[in-house]
């Protein structure tokens, strides 16, 4: 979240995904940054998925992610 | 609060690091009043700033021990003659409670982070369990009993030196051994234990601190052996099979990548294993204290001198 | 730092509060735009990037893929500075 905290200082609209576990962290960071940093959360877990269950991931949050730079 | 402020030379606006996750520049004044909430001498302060300058680095990583889901956090190990000065415990229960300075200094640089970083447990420490320690951990090596070179020694500092090491490491548990009479059985005990440390099925990755006991530590002094030799020895009984370890082998699903089969490779990095002298003087136990991810993607272990 | 009857109380925080700012503007669309997708370095990120380059190759944007050395540290400068003349927006992912 630093990252796009940085870049969007920079200009260049950014957002941030995690897994739906760090919700709240999200939201306690973005406080200290002093930017409501845009987030997608994906479902818990990740670490023993499989290709598939990821790019299904993927296709579920497409949507938000291009919303969330686009503001629409 | 001025009494706190006395046990350093160091200027209450001087900023001794900027303190992770938040960055925030943290004063000496601010570490004061958390030392105070720790419950610290005056007298303990400059440890408390060296262990803050020190897990403050890119080296330590400390943002990155906080976000962990891991259970680890810094273990903070003082050499040198200011641990004796200020009444730090490096005998019986060393790593445990019941000593003022051992209990406070870490306390006082967790809540710093924590009051001053803003790295709160649950909110951006993640850790799934975390573990007693990241109340605060700190001891004293034993270096009057020791045969061998300080810790601080073998990181580089002088005898006379006063230093903290800080270690991004779980807690500690317990290595038993109360047959062995020869350096060799010793040796090949310790490092059954070791070959477990964080995962049996991980190698490399992590660093670990053993902490030898006086008596444990008697098996080598009475065999002549010195710590290099020590480190030689153990290293051997250290390598593993890969085959042995790979994801899927013995029906465990956890392990190194299928790719790495065929080879043989040591449990630790060079200089992965950091070896300690503490502890009572009866007791035939040692501990180990498993780190976490080592390197520049996570925590190396660093060492700073305690200035006054 | 409070003075409260002769007692003062210290704050034992950073007594910091972060400016607050407003995200960047948004652009209408991303087709033909340059969205950089910055992996983490976790594992399986890569995998959820790869369908995510599909998807917005598909909406007509163009893709640059960048990662950071490691997920336990912020991306070095050099790296956000690459991705911020690069790119008309980014995507990082993905923490777990």
């Amino acid at each position: 979240m630093h990252d796009i905290d940085d870049l969007e200082r920079r200009g260049v609209p950014g957002v941030f995904v995690a897994s739906d576990t760090f919700t709240d962290a999200a939201a306690l960071q973005a406080d200290a940054l002093g930017l409501d940093v845009a987030s997608v959360f994906v479902a818990h877990p990740i670490q023993d998925r499989t290709d598939d269950e990821m790019a299904a991931l993927a296709d579920e949050a497409i949507d938000a992610l291009v919303s969330a730079l686009t503001g629409s | 609060m001025v009494r706190m402020l006395e046990g350093t030379t160091r200027s209450a606006d001087e900023v001794v690091a900027l303190a992770p996750p938040n960055l925030a520049e943290c004063t000496v004044e601010k570490v004061a009043v958390n030392a105070v909430m720790a419950g610290c001498r005056p007298e303990y302060l400059p440890v408390v700033l060296a262990a803050l300058e020190a897990v403050c680095t890119d080296e330590f990583n400390m943002h990155g021990v906080l976000a962990t889901t891991m259970s680890v956090g810094p273990v903070l190990v003082v050499n040198g003659p200011i641990a004796a000065e200020i009444g730090m415990n490096s005998g019986i229960n060393a790593l445990g409670h019941g000593n003022r300075a051992n209990s406070t200094i870490g306390r006082a640089v967790q809540l710093v982070l924590r009051n001053v970083g803003g790295g709160a447990p649950g909110g951006i420490d993640r850790a799934t369990l975390g573990h007693v320690g990241k109340q605060g951990f700190c001891f004293a090596e034993d270096e009057a009993g020791s045969p061998w070179d300080s810790l601080a020694g073998e990181r580089g500092f002088g005898s006379g030196q006063n230093t903290v090491t800080a270690f991004c490491g779980e807690g500690p548990s317990l290595v038993m051994d109360q047959l062995s009479r020869s350096p060799e059985s010793l040796t090949r005990s310790l490092a059954a234990s070791l070959r477990s440390t964080v995962s049996p099925r991980i190698v490399m990755g992590m660093d670990a601190m053993l902490v030898l006991s006086p008596e444990h530590m008697s098996r080598f002094r009475d065999a002549g052996w010195d710590r290099t030799r020590f480190l030689a020895e153990l290293a051997e009984h250290l390598m593993f099979d890969t085959d042995r370890i790979i994801a899927g082998a013995d029906g465990i699903e956890e392990g190194l990548p299928v790719a790495l089969a065929g080879h043989r490779l040591p449990k630790f990095r060079p200089g992965g294993l950091l070896v300690v002298h503490a502890g009572g003087p009866a007791g035939l136990f040692s501990a180990i204290i498993g780190g976490w991810k080592n390197g520049p993607g996570g925590s190396d272990p660093v060492t700073r001198e305690i200035t006054p | 730092m409070n003075t409260h009857e002769g007692t003062t109380v210290l704050d034992p925080t950073a007594e910091q509060r972060p400016a607050t700012r407003e995200r960047t503007a948004r652009p209408a669309s991303l087709s033909g735009l340059t969205v950089g997708l910055l992996d983490i370095s976790k594992p399986r990120g890569d995998v959820f990037l790869d369908r995510v380059e599909e998807q917005l190759t598909t909406l007509g944007a163009t893709v640059a893929r960048y990662a950071k050395p490691t997920f336990t540290k912020p991306a070095p400068a050099d790296l956000r500075h690459e991705i911020a003349i690069q790119c008309d927006a980014v995507i990082e992912a993905l923490a777990d």
